[in-house]
């Protein structure tokens, strides 16, 4: 499983049904490594989760995929919506989105003064086209484009039971309800790969319970995969098909939830901390 | 009996804006009549014209703070460049007056996009400074190119001929002006409400998030920035052509500073309060401050004026005074209700 | 060889006045985050009651210039108490857009007590002497020595007393510095008194080619606000010396290109310069987190 970090060239390598491949992912701050030499793969249709005890740099690896943050050494492969595999270092966060991986953020980060559905609308923002002059004038062409994307973002909030509060604002609504507007964000744009940072993060325990459930529908109604951080070990388990544990940007295993539960390292790792 | 709502909701329906616009513009219309009838001093179309200009001005201004949360400290020199020029190619090189417009529209835009290009790849406050020293550049080549500005002189330019033949007076002029600034409401309100005024918010409210859901913020920036510099330099030409002179210390940091005080007062990302602003700022020293015995003699009244209603606004009523009427109306009703 | 000797002098000069001006607005943005377009009005408010002082009791102008210092440091607390320590909570634009508020009141309460004339300040001390052709005035001599031993002192300062160590705490992180039991408002309320003191000698040693008016400080401002882009709001000392780079283009490009447009062709060649080294000459990039 350990690849030789020279082996740069993981275009040729990555397999058919791989959708994301990170190898030799390295980045430090102030001489401090966040991530060191961190490798993994998902494939199509998988549920990864990412786990790892606070400080571990599970968001700075998310991070390091998005292009937020600019890896120093290893690259982050992946099969992109047109079915062609490159390299997303070096790419601006902006362009990320256009290959089909979007993702959400830890502390929730939706735009207050906006309605629900306006929120929600942002998330398929590259589709539209409609050129400014046609927008500033109202043109058919600029209406018809709107009124189709609404459309489509009142599908996906009946969908994640948020309907009827289409039009209010996101200002004052409860944190679950958040995280339920941020994922519903991430279904506009019809990605191959959601991330979601700490979903869990803040629920109580039925809605955990209607989340694993959420996710599970997600992933086969869009036909997508999903990789997601927790720190709710119970979550993870119950919701991903095979998980990566690391500790101090370095991996500890990867395999199926019983493989990582047995495994001595992440247990040590854990330690003290109970399962939370 | 109205149940009071739970959560607030975003669309308010309260008739169709475009409409409230276009009604506000038919009763500024009204005004030369009046003027005609004698009810309104002679001199107070010049008072509103100028604050409807200047309104125009801060529409655009107000996008780039509001929606972009970025500042510019060069809507003078933008709005001064827009007069000299538009005297420049209607007086000096007999340009039909709808092709100096663009002209003098689209010259402030293309030196405010080389601005913001460098400027804007970095923190959002380095714009304000970049737009300050391009301001200050501006204002010097009013002074000191004469041959074309007249220098400390100043510039001169006459009512619009429209279409080569048409000759607007005074009274027409003013038409212009209003109509002028009920089409840029209008745009402004589409602009705001269409995927770019969306990702304009979302960039203001979280630029991770933006960049995440694929907005490429230089560019929405660079755009709302274009935006505000066009509608300055629009505001220019018509303030040329209405004012009919053109002078370079009009357009200094304290101007630029009026269109700010215009936007904080009257409301951030709100265009009617945009307009209440610009009345505030421009129409109550001239209509009501210098009337006042003693305070009204004294220089810099209006400045003080403006200044602490900024501070005390930002501290105390960040939406801004636009949102006051309806802000009472509510106390009042709350009040009755418990008085019940 | 003598003519640039005096462009040399009169860098040091004109540069000591820009850094003086820079570095209470850099003082300023690392303590309270945002950027203090009021630093040169407040500067000019306070040459007038320095002014206005001098003319009104016949002091010499080296005592005026203190009393100046003392008024600019009760304005500068003044303003942090009445005004921006209200505003902690308000975002960084606003915050801003309040200091552009500051401008609006000091350009108006100025004429209103002082009247609309300029005024004129007297150099500190008159004479010149000749080197090599190279006429220095004694007064110039004056400043840039002053100016080099304000900033040596308050380097000094920031860099081992107390103070220093709890400026540079609040700037790093004011709400861990807070938590450390650092009073940070009284170390933002000091910021604002000493930026207001720094841009008052500023102002004093300028006055007397300029006068005192309104709009002396207008050039220094925006001039200090470009030494902070050109040498990086990151660090106290970047600003201070891109202020002495920027003293010696301005006073090179008026000698060899034009005197007229040496403003406007300095601020251009500085947005060129960020072009290129966009966090400054010495600043450098910060990872923000998401």
């Amino acid at each position: 499983m350990a690849l030789n970090s020279n082996e740069i060239n993981g275009i040729d390598t990555m397999g058919k049904d791989t959708i994301l491949k990170i190898e030799d992912l390295s980045i430090a701050f102030g001489g401090l490594k966040a991530v060191d030499s961190l490798s993994f793969d998902i494939k199509e249709k998988e549920i990864f989760g990412l786990i790892g005890p606070n400080g571990a740099g599970k968001t700075t690896v998310f991070n390091c995929i998005t292009q937020f943050y600019k890896p120093d050494r290893g690259t982050v492969i992946f099969r992109n919506n047109k079915n062609e595999v490159e390299n997303l270092v070096g790419k601006k966060p902006h362009e990320i989105i256009k290959k089909g991986l979007v993702r959400t953020f830890q502390n929730v980060e939706l735009i207050k003064e906006l309605s629900v559905v306006d929120n929600v609308l942002v998330g398929c923002h590259i589709e539209f086209e409609a050129s400014i002059i046609s927008q500033i004038l109202k043109l058919p062409k600029a209406r018809k484009e709107e009124a189709k994307y609404r459309e489509k973002a009142e599908e996906v909030l009946k969908h994640m039971g948020l309907y009827n509060i289409k039009d209010h604002l996101v200002a004052g609504q409860p944190y679950g309800v958040l995280k339920r507007i941020e994922l519903a964000r991430t279904l506009m744009c019809e990605p191959k790969l959601i991330i979601l940072d700490e979903p869990a993060a803040g629920l109580n325990d039925t809605e955990t319970i209607a989340l694993i459930e959420m996710v599970r529908e997600i992933k086969d109604k869009f036909n997508c995969s999903i990789l997601l951080v927790e720190h709710d070990m119970r979550f993870v388990t119950d919701l991903c098909d095979r998980i990566c544990a690391i500790s101090f940007g370095k991996l500890l295993a990867i395999g199926t939830p019983q493989e990582i539960q047995a495994n001595e390292q992440v247990q040590a790792a854990y330690l003290g901390k109970g399962d939370e | 009996m109205e149940k009071r709502q739970k959560q607030p909701i975003a669309k308010m329906k309260k008739g169709n804006p475009i409409r409230n616009y276009i009604l506000f513009g038919i009763v500024l219309l009204l005004l030369p009549i009046l003027v005609e009838i004698g009810i309104v001093q002679y001199s107070h179309i010049t008072i509103f014209a100028s604050i409807l200009i200047y309104a125009i001005v801060s529409l655009g201004l107000n996008l780039l703070v509001g929606y972009s949360g970025l500042v510019s400290l060069g809507t003078a020199g933008f709005m001064g460049l827009g007069t000299y020029l538009a005297a420049y190619f209607t007086a000096d090189l007999k340009l039909p007056f709808e092709i100096s417009l663009i002209i003098s529209v689209a010259i402030p835009m293309i030196i405010g996009v080389i601005t913001g290009l460098i400027s804007l790849r970095i923190e959002g406050y380095y714009l304000a400074i970049a737009t300050l020293a391009i301001s200050e550049i501006l204002r010097k080549v009013f002074v000191e190119l004469d041959f074309v500005t007249n220098g400390f002189s100043g510039k001169s330019a006459n009512y619009p001929k429209l279409l080569g033949f048409f000759q607007l007076d005074r009274n027409l002029t003013y038409v212009l002006v209003v109509i002028f600034l009920v089409l840029i409401m209008i745009i402004t309100h589409n602009f705001v409400n269409s995927y770019t005024g969306r990702a304009l918010s979302t960039m203001r409210g979280s630029e991770a998030a933006a960049q995440a859901m694929g907005i490429n913020i230089y560019r929405y920036r660079l755009l709302a920035f274009a935006v505000a510099v066009g509608f300055a330099a629009l505001g220019g030409v018509l303030y040329m052509h209405f004012i009919k002179y053109t002078y370079p210390n009009t357009w200094t940091l304290a101007f630029s500073l009026n269109i700010l005080a215009v936007i904080i007062i009257g409301g951030v990302r709100s265009i009617p309060g945009t307009i209440v602003g610009s009345f505030i700022v421009f129409g109550v020293p001239d209509l009501i401050l210098k009337k006042l015995p003693v305070i009204g003699q004294i220089d810099g009244m209006a400045y003080i004026f403006n200044g602490v209603l900024i501070i005390v606004i930002i501290l105390f009523y960040p939406m801004g005074l636009v949102h006051l009427w309806s802000d009472v109306k509510r106390k009042l009703m709350t009040k009755k209700r418990k008085g019940e | 060889m003598s003519i640039l000797i005096q462009i040399l002098l009169n860098s040091l000069e004109t540069g000591g006045i820009y850094a003086l001006a820079a570095l209470g607005i850099i003082l300023i943005f690392r303590t309270s985050n945002t950027t203090n377009y009021a630093q040169g009005t407040i500067s000019m408010f306070n040459a007038f009651v320095a002014t206005f002082i001098l003319i009104n009791t016949g002091l010499p102008a080296w005592l005026v210039a203190i009393f100046g210092a003392i008024s600019a440091f009760v304005v500068g607390v003044l303003v942090d108490r009445i005004v921006i320590s209200k505003a902690i909570k308000v975002n960084p634009v606003a915050k801003q857009i309040i200091t552009l508020g500051l401008i609006m009141i000091f350009l108006g309460a100025a004429p209103m007590i002082f009247g609309t004339d300029p005024l004129q300040f007297p150099r500190f001390v008159y004479g010149s002497h000749k080197i090599a052709e190279a006429t220095i005035s004694y007064n110039a001599i004056v400043n840039i020595i002053v100016g080099i031993v304000i900033m040596l002192v308050l380097f000094y300062l920031l860099q081992k007393s107390k103070w220093g160590l709890s400026v540079r705490a609040t700037a790093s992180n004011d709400i861990v510095a807070r938590m450390m039991g650092i009073p940070t408002p009284l170390i933002t309320m000091g910021s604002w008194a000493i930026a207001a003191a720094l841009g008052t000698l500023s102002a004093l040693m300028l006055a007397p080619t300029t006068s005192v008016n309104l709009t002396m400080m207008d050039g220094v401002q925006l001039l200090a606000l470009l030494s902070c882009v050109l040498g990086g709001f990151q660090t106290f000392y970047g600003p201070v010396i891109a202020a002495y780079i920027i003293g010696m283009a301005s006073n090179l490009i008026s000698f060899y290109i034009s005197s007229i447009w040496s403003d406007s062709i300095l601020y251009l060649l500085i947005l060129a310069v960020i072009l290129f080294k966009p966090n400054g000459l010495f600043g450098k990039k910060i990872v923000k987190k998401v």
